[in-house]
């Protein structure tokens, strides 16, 4: 065994042994009833459909701006756009709150028109899409930088508005990208903690009142239950991330093929 | 066979341009109509002259008009200037939806028998998503394309070059863009194709000469 291959193999073991070791411990020793109950079924279900709700923000809104850095150098652009990922996201959560407060003109404004990010979804889906938008155009952008710009200039060549090349040109070509840079920016979204444990340590709104979301309720078990609770619900989480691992795989393999 | 001929209004391409591109510096001077060929060796400026006047680049000193319509400082959509290398196609498109999409884009109405000549014309006799066409067909479905669209000019970046039988071809294109009343600017590396041209501009470390 060379030398590259011996340190790559450790170094991925540093990686997936806490992981394995969860999955043992979770489904085998440590394994407690509370870590798959229905509880915890219906927080990965508000995970996973807040996540990819959040996903498709950054699909419809984000993917232009990806597309913008990739065709224009914009380096105070690309650096303000990694911001929310740089900074501790419970800091993100504060601004999400500071925006809804009443102590402020524009929060009592969209509390006045019924906008409040407390514990509701919007608040959890507006966590999420900030918090995973930086991760979804750092993967767009190198996308969009591959794309040969042949055809947009073909395009817009043939009369077609700038627009109208983004939209039935760019993104027709790009579906693998976005695929990819979503399911990406969803893996991400489900596992963030630190700004939706300030937003939205639970929902106050059907048809998930009263639930938190899967990070939330694991560290929520860990205060209440101990360790077993929180290990086993921790291994169920970790299942449905790596079915989402699968097919951000599948995706990339096909992308390649 | 015989040539055919532009007919009616003339469209008189000037481009009087510089442009530096790190070490390289480009001096560049087109004033003609018809079909034109732009011959030179690799590195020699053809592409950038050819982006000059598409508009993909912007000279530092000079202009480009078209019938007389100064479009050096126009976007490229607004200048009625279609540009084709090997590249350019619209890939997820079929060919037949290829081949009048920039009409439509110009709300341009296109006879049935129009596409039929053009894609009998230019030996386009299959069909399926142009990203499974090979390189040769890819660029015949490309050209064709820009010809239905009706632009003023069509540059042809060295897309002729990967067609088979691409002296006839280019025989047939030339009649049919001087049918449309579309003029032409192609690149080759082979200065015979010149042959074929109404006119003849060589280019040679960024400057060009007009040998007819």
């Amino acid at each position: 065994m060379n030398w590259l291959k011996l340190i790559s193999t450790l170094s991925l073991a540093l990686l997936v042994t806490p992981v394995f070791l969860l999955l043992y411990e979770g489904f085998g020793p440590l394994r407690d009833p509370i870590g798959y109950s229905y509880e915890v079924v219906r927080a990965i279900e508000l995970s996973l459909l807040s996540s990819a709700i959040a996903a498709a923000i950054c699909i419809t809104i984000f993917t232009p701006l990806a597309y913008y850095f990739a065709r224009n150098k914009n380096s105070l652009g690309e650096a303000l756009s990694d911001i929310p990922a740089s900074i501790p996201h419970p800091i993100i959560g504060v601004a999400i709150l500071v925006i809804v407060s009443p102590l402020t003109p524009f929060g009592r404004f969209l509390l006045s028109v019924g906008i409040n990010f407390f514990n509701t979804f919007l608040g959890l889906i507006t966590a999420l899409t900030i918090v995973s938008a930086p991760i979804y155009i750092n993967s767009m952008h190198p996308f969009f930088q591959s794309m040969n710009i042949a055809y947009e200039n073909y395009a817009l060549g043939l009369g077609a508005s700038k627009f109208r090349t983004f939209m039935s040109v760019v993104v027709p070509n790009s579906g693998r990208g976005i695929l990819t840079a979503s399911l990406i920016a969803m893996s991400r979204a489900m596992s963030e903690f630190g700004s939706i444990s300030i937003v939205a340590y639970y929902v106050l709104q059907q048809p998930f009142y009263g639930v938190s979301p899967a990070p939330v309720l694991i560290f929520q078990y860990y205060t209440y239950y101990g360790l077993g609770a929180a290990v086993t619900a921790s291994a169920v989480m970790i299942l449905v991330s790596i079915v989402i691992m699968i097919l951000l795989r599948l995706v990339k393999r096909s992308t390649t093929l | 066979m015989i040539r055919q001929e532009w007919k009616g209004q003339l469209v008189m391409i000037e481009a009087d341009v510089k442009k530096r591109l790190g070490d390289f510096s480009l001096d560049a001077n087109v004033s003609d109509e018809h079909f034109i060929c732009l011959t030179g060796k690799n590195g020699s400026g053809k592409t950038t002259l050819l982006n000059l006047i598409t508009g993909i680049l912007t000279p530092d000193d000079g202009y480009v008009t078209l019938n007389s319509r100064k479009i050096t400082n126009l976007p490229i959509e607004q200048r009625q200037v279609s540009i084709v290398t090997p590249d350019s196609c619209l890939p997820h498109l079929d060919v037949d939806r290829h081949l009048i999409w920039g009409a439509k884009n110009k709300g341009l109405y296109v006879e049935r028998d129009y596409i039929k000549e053009i894609k009998t014309g230019l030996g386009i006799n299959f069909g399926g998503k142009v990203r499974k066409l090979s390189l040769g067909m890819r660029e015949r479905v490309s050209l064709a394309t820009s010809l239905v669209s009706k632009p003023q000019l069509i540059l042809v970046d060295e897309a002729f070059s990967n067609i088979d039988n691409h002296r006839d071809f280019v025989d047939t294109f030339r009649d049919l863009a001087a049918k449309a009343k579309v003029d032409v600017i192609f690149t080759t590396q082979y200065p015979e194709d010149s042959t074929q041209a109404d006119h003849h501009y060589r280019l040679d470390s960024g400057k060009s000469t007009r040998l007819f």
